[in-house]
Parts: C-alpha cells; sequence; structure tokens
C-alpha cells in the first residue's frame, strides 16, 4: 500500500494551523535582555560615560545624538529601550507536558476575565456578609463616600494590558458595571484596596499656572509682564498701574501703529472684560506676524499680565473668556495635488 | 474759579440726570430746566469768535446758518458739512490753538509785514477746523478774507491744462480757476464793490479793464471768460496786496494744504513732461502772495498730509510735508501745533453727540462705553466723528 507522502502546498499549509502572533520563547527574550544590557555598555563607554550609572534618558539622549532623524514621528526614530517595553506581554503556554491547561476555566475561552468577574463578585458577596453582620448587630454602617470626582476607572486598553487578553466592549461595560455596584454599597471600605487597582487620580485639570506677584519699579508704581503669541508674531506687554489707558506698542502709539478698528478693539478687549478700561498704561514689544497676528499675541500677553492685578475668580473668568488660551490655529499645510491646503484643482472634464 | 465750580457740578448733577433733581446745589446756577442743563456745560451762547476766551475752551459754540453760507461757501471739511446738514445747526468747538491764534491776531500790529502762522498737526486732529474758526473770527471783524480751500486740488486732478497767454511757460488752469472765483465773489460781495483797480489790465486784444473800476468786473471777467480766469486771479492778487499794504483795509489770507504749493504735482504736459508746481499759474501768484513783502493783514495756512502727494502717511510736521523748498520759502513763520482732544474736550463732544441722540446705542450712553470710545479713538476728533457714525 502507498502512503502519500509528499502533499501539495496548500494542505501542507491548512495542516500547519492558525497560528497567531510570532510567539517569543523565554529564552529568546532572556538574550535579548543580555544583548541589551551589552550595548547599553558599550554605548556608555562610547559616549565616554560611566557604565554603571547610564539610565534610560542617557540612552535615548545618546541615540538622538549618535542617529539624528528628521521624521515627524516619534516612534518611527531609531530606539534602544529594554526588551520587556519593546516585545509585547504575551501568554506564556497555558496548559502543561500532559495536555491539561492549568487555569480551570482556561476552555471558556476568556480565562483571565472571568476570573476577574468571579473575584470581584466574590468580594461583592464579602461585603453584603459583613453589611449583614453589621445590621445584625445594629451596629451604624460607615458611610464615607468614596471621591469619585477625582478618580476615574481603567480604560479597556488598559483592562486589555493588565489581563493580557483581548477585552471586548460589552465584557468591559459589564465589569465598570460591576466595579459601580461594589463601590455603591456602603461598606465597600474593606475592599478599598483591590478597588483602587482599578480607579486612577483624574490629573486636575486647571493646570495650576503659578500667578506671579506684582513688581514694583523705582516710582513706586505696580506693575507685570506678560508674553503672547498668536501665528508668528510673538509679543511681550507690561501693564502699569495707575495709569490713563494709554498703549505703546514698539514706541508708538496705538493709533498709529493699528489704524485699523479691529485691531484696536482686540487690544481693547481685556481691559473692557475687566472693566479697568482707563486705568492701566501698557508698554508692548511685538514682532513677526502680520497685522491681525500682531493684535492678537498682544491681546493675550495684556491678559496674563493683569492676572497678577486681579482676583482668582476674575482669572477664572478669563480663562473661561478664552483670554488666557493660547489660539492654536496656523497657516494649514498645502497638500501635493491640490492647489491649496482644502482647495482643489479646477476639475475638467476632459 | 467759578467756571471750574459750575463744570464740577454740572458734571456731578449730569450723572443724575435719569432720576428726580432736587439738590440744593442748584442755587448758584441757572436755572434751566434739566433736559438743557448738559447743553449749558458743554455748549456756549457766544457766536462771536472775537470774544472767545480761555473760559470757553471746550466748548461748542453755534455759527447761524446764513453766516455758514455767507462766510464758507468753499470752506469747510467735507465731514462737517454733512454734519451741519444732519443736526441742522453749525457747531464748532473753541480749541487752545484756535484761541492761541486768535490772541495773536488781536494783538498783532497790522502796520508790521503780515505774519505767517503754520497750523500743523497729526491727521484728523482739527486743523482745517481751527482755520475755519480764524476765518469766522476774521470775517466777523470785517477783513477781507481769501481763502483757499485746499491746494492740492490745483496740483493734482486737473482735467484742462492750457497755456497761458500772459506768459509762455506757464500753464493755466480754467476750471480751479473759475470754481474759486466764484466762492470768492459769494463770500466778499461788498469788498469787491468797494476795492477800485490801480492799473488798466488787458484781456486778451479787445477786452481790458480800466483803471479805477470795481474789482468785481475783474472777477465777472474771469468768470466770464473761462481762459483768462486764472489772470483774472492773479491780478485780484496783485490788486489786494497791494491795497492791504496801503492800509485801506485787512487782508487774511487763509491756505490749507500749503505744503501743495511746494511738493510735486501730478499733472503732466502734452509731451508727458512732469508739471512743477511754479509752472502753474495759480500756484505762482499765490506763492507771490504767501510772501511776507506786505502789511496790514495776517497769512494763516495748514499743513495736510491726507490730500498731499508723494508723502509718507507719517510726516506731520512743517519741515517734512513741506521740504527745504518750501520751508525755506515760509521760513518766518509761527507753528501752531494742534493736539487731540484734551479729556475736557473729549466730554464735551461725547455729551454733545449725545444730547443730538447721534449715539443711539444703548451701552454708549454708559461710563464704560464712554471709556471704550476713548480708548478706540485714542481721542483724535477723526476717529472719533467715524466711530460714532455706525453707533
Amino acid at each position: 500500500t502507498l502512503r502519500l507522502i509528499c502533499t501539495t502546498t496548500p494542505v501542507q499549509r491548512k495542516n500547519a494551523g492558525a497560528s497567531g502572533p510570532e510567539k517569543y520563547t523565554d529564552a529568546f527574550i532572556k538574550k535579548q535582555i543580555e544583548e541589551f544590557n551589552l550595548g547599553k555598555r558599550h554605548l556608555a563607554n562610547m559616549m565616554g560615560e560611566d557604565p554603571e550609572t547610564f539610565t534610560q534618558e542617557d540612552i535615548d539622549r545618546a541615540i538622538a545624538y549618535l542617529f539624528p532623524s528628521g521624521l515627524f514621528d516619534e516612534q518611527a526614530r531609531p530606539l534602544m529601550k529594554h526588551p520587556n517595553e519593546v516585545f509585547p506581554e504575551q501568554r506564556k503556554i497555558q496548559w502543561g507536558e500532559d495536555g491539561r491547561p492549568f487555569h480551570f476555566l482556561f476552555y471558556t475561552g476568556k480565562q483571565s476575565y472571568y476570573s476577574l468577574m468571579h473575584e470581584t463578585y466574590e468580594k461583592l458577596l464579602n461585603v453584603q456578609k459583613h453589611q449583614d453582620q453589621l445590621i445584625a448587630q445594629d451596629l451604624p454602617l460607615q458611610k464615607e463616600k468614596r471621591n469619585l470626582a477625582g478618580s476615574r476607572w481603567l480604560t479597556k486598553i488598559e483592562l486589555e494590558e493588565m489581563l493580557v487578553e483581548k477585552v471586548s466592549d460589552d465584557d468591559y461595560s459589564r465589569f465598570i458595571q460591576l466595579l459601580q455596584k461594589l463601590v455603591a454599597l456602603p461598606c465597600a471600605d474593606i475592599e478599598e484596596k483591590y478597588i483602587q487597582k482599578f480607579s486612577k487620580e483624574v490629573p486636575v485639570q486647571l493646570q495650576k499656572v503659578v500667578i506671579e506677584p506684582l513688581q514694583y519699579d523705582e516710582r513706586g508704581v505696580a506693575f507685570s509682564t506678560g508674553e503672547g503669541k498668536r501665528k508668528t508674531a510673538s509679543a511681550t506687554a507690561v501693564v502699569y498701574d495707575n495709569g490713563t489707558g494709554k498703549i505703546t506698542v514698539n514706541g508708538t502709539d496705538i493709533l498709529h501703529y493699528f489704524p485699523v478698528l479691529q485691531d484696536r478693539e482686540q487690544l481693547l478687549f481685556p481691559f473692557q472684560f475687566l472693566g479697568r478700561i482707563g486705568k492701566h498704561d501698557t508698554v508692548c514689544t511685538v514682532s513677526g506676524g502680520g497685522r491681525s497676528a500682531q493684535a492678537g499675541a498682544i491681546r493675550l500677553a495684556t491678559a496674563k499680565a493683569l492676572r497678577s492685578f486681579v482676583t482668582e475668580k476674575e482669572v477664572e473668568f478669563m480663562r473661561q473668556a478664552g483670554l488666557l488660551t493660547v489660539d492654536p490655529r496656523v497657516k494649514e499645510r498645502k497638500k501635493p495635488g491640490q492647489e491649496g491646503p482644502r482647495r482643489k484643482f479646477t476639475w475638467k472634464k476632459r | 474759579m467759578l467756571r471750574n465750580l459750575r463744570g464740577f457740578i454740572c458734571h456731578s448733577l449730569k450723572l443724575e440726570r435719569g432720576c428726580a433733581l432736587h439738590t440744593a446745589h442748584r442755587d448758584g446756577l441757572s436755572s434751566v430746566s434739566s433736559p438743557e442743563r448738559p447743553r449749558a456745560v458743554f455748549h456756549t451762547s457766544e457766536s462771536d469768535p472775537a470774544k472767545h476766551t480761555e473760559q470757553h475752551e471746550g466748548r461748542l459754540y453755534n455759527i447761524p446758518l446764513e453766516e455758514v453760507n455767507a462766510v464758507f461757501p468753499h470752506g469747510l471739511p467735507h465731514r462737517f458739512q454733512q454734519q451741519i446738514r444732519t443736526f441742522n445747526e453749525a457747531r464748532v468747538m473753541v480749541r487752545r490753538p484756535a484761541l492761541e491764534l486768535l490772541g495773536y491776531l488781536k494783538g498783532s500790529n497790522l502796520r508790521h509785514p503780515a505774519v505767517r502762522y503754520v497750523i500743523y498737526g497729526e491727521r484728523g486732529t482739527g486743523k482745517t477746523m481751527t482755520l475755519c474758526h480764524v476765518v469766522h473770527y476774521c470775517s466777523r471783524q470785517g477783513w477781507l478774507v481769501l481763502h483757499i480751500p485746499d491746494a492740492h486740488l490745483w496740483v493734482k486732478n486737473c482735467k484742462e491744462l492750457l497755456q497761458s497767454s500772459y506768459n509762455k511757460d506757464r500753464l493755466d488752469q480754467p476750471l480751479q480757476a473759475s470754481v474759486w472765483l466764484k466762492n470768492f465773489k459769494a463770500s466778499n460781495e461788498h469788498f469787491l464793490q468797494e476795492i477800485k483797480t490801480q492799473k488798466k489790465y488787458m484781456w486778451g486784444k479787445r477786452e481790458s479793464t480800466e483803471e479805477g473800476r470795481p474789482l468785481r468786473e475783474v472777477v465777472e471777467q474771469g468768470l466770464a471768460r473761462a481762459r483768462s480766469a486764472c489772470d483774472a486771479v492773479g491780478v485780484l492778487l496783485k490788486e489786494l496786496k497791494l491795497q492791504s499794504h496801503r492800509g485801506s483795509f485787512q487782508l487774511l489770507v487763509a491756505v490749507d494744504g500749503v505744503n501743495a504749493l511746494w511738493g510735486r504735482t501730478t499733472l503732466r504736459k502734452e509731451d508727458k513732461s512732469p508739471v512743477c508746481p511754479e509752472e502753474l499759474t495759480l500756484v505762482h501768484n499765490l506763492r507771490k502772495m504767501l510772501r511776507n513783502d506786505w502789511s496790514g493783514g495776517a497769512i494763516v495756512t495748514t499743513l495736510s498730509q491726507t490730500g498731499s502727494l508723494f508723502k509718507p502717511s507719517s510726516a506731520y510736521t512743517p519741515q517734512e510735508l513741506l521740504g527745504k523748498e518750501g520751508f525755506d520759502a515760509l521760513d518766518p513763520f509761527v507753528p501752531i501745533p494742534v493736539p487731540n482732544y484734551s479729556p475736557r474736550e473729549f466730554e464735551s463732544c461725547y455729551s454733545y453727540y449725545l444730547e443730538r441722540k447721534w449715539l443711539q446705542h444703548e451701552k454708549a450712553r454708559t461710563e464704560d462705553g464712554k471709556a471704550e470710545l476713548q480708548f478706540l479713538s485714542g481721542s483724535n476728533p477723526r476717529q472719533l466723528d467715524r466711530l460714532a457714525g455706525p453707533l
């Protein structure tokens, strides 16, 4: 009986089995780590620094110096990092030599997710039991509200990274609902440590910008400086107290420097908003940009300078009015195949 | 002292205008009813410029409309004429430069050679209005006013240029000359009747004016025959100079935009070569007039950048605008700078607009609105006028 030994390539390919992303063996990762450490010492030697105290930042600086790249994308530039950061975390083989999987939920397909759900539910039951005990003993329930305003739950991507397996949207929402249910119970403080694993601090929105105190010049008049930019124009403004509302730009009066009403209205805006039109004198210097850009830059600079004269509440009002935000609009790049940033060439039928 | 007190009290009372006014302060004030009180502060009923003093500074005085037509057929700025038509009255503000000039004129000795005054300042600060104020004063005093509204009109945009019959090198501008003669006649009727010519003048081969005829005939000759209009102007100027030198009347030469006489022109001859101002008859005669070799009057001139040719827009000093030639020609002159509105003048202009309901916007009536207007216009009269228009 003849047995078919040589099989056709499609059959062979089917038999190979669907393999996922490239699996790195442990030995491979270990080798990469050794090579990285050796390379780090070589690099330190090259740069003339001490190999023992060569940190990751130093590596980054050295690579940027030795391989300068003009690419815009940070991730496309040459990099040298620890292999654990470069190679994504992967599952080690989940079953033993006899083919039996280690975890009891392996055959559900999402073993870590379901185990997590089971754990969380266990904690919930714990809390409920504790609550029942307290009610049975007629003790008051602790009602310390967790500050939910300053924290947020993990995002789906962060959860995926934690569990090293894909989590679908539905599953993620169910998990978050369970967590919220847990937190809503009065005695959830017991499981505080467990909950903290899944919550993150939200950074404070108002980036605390330090408002400089007023400075005093020789005559004893209070003044403060501010800088502003708008679309290639940069301006510095010095606002003096006890003034008549005069503004000097680059040595000339605003009536001569800005003949257009629109620009002067822009300059007026910060003072008008705070109601201090005739009270401050301003001396500004501005360069670059065009007429409108210079006006916008001076406006930002005066608003920043006026912060020192004004209460915190009014600073918040100014920020909400948009007086303190840098205008991010710049000229858009022209694309090839088009006449301008958005305008396409005239369409000709033939 | 009284003026200060009155101004202060009226200002504080103006703030409470909305509510009923029953305060004891009013004892020393006029018993005018409340809507007219602001009028009492910033307006003055003194309509004779001769009596204007520093007390009236910052206030607006009224010129009756008939006088406006008689004295200023062609002198007022265009926007001011529109304002007269809108408000149905002509209100001119009394300002310090004008008061200064009037002081000099009152104190000047007419037997000395005519003093030249040059009014200069930034754009839109009120030079032409100061000139008109002075012209009004002089016409009230009975002087003969030779008012050239804008010398720039004579050096640009001229459609017809004729070769002068009197002097072959020079060029005539019949249109401009006839327009000016018409206006001059309208403003100085009675003088033209009295003053007689001193010489015989020939207009071409057939017409002539005998000696001893009233100047009015010269003017009419110029108006009738466009060709000889420029020569008529020249004759007129010569006669007036001679006779005021003799002392029979006082002559005021008021020229607006005098820097046009010494700059360049935009006119070209037929062979496309540029025309120098000396080659124009009108300009030549006027320059002779502006020399201070005669007495019995005064010369008041204004510099103007707005109509000037080939000068940068930031130029406003006499040196820059007149150029070396003009400066030397006008050399011993009294410069009179005209600044922007002072706070007091600004307030009076603002309250005038409010009172005439020119500022319709409700925010314009508040203190903030006033501060905004002051900021945005930079206390410049022209800017304030243009800003207040759409409001």
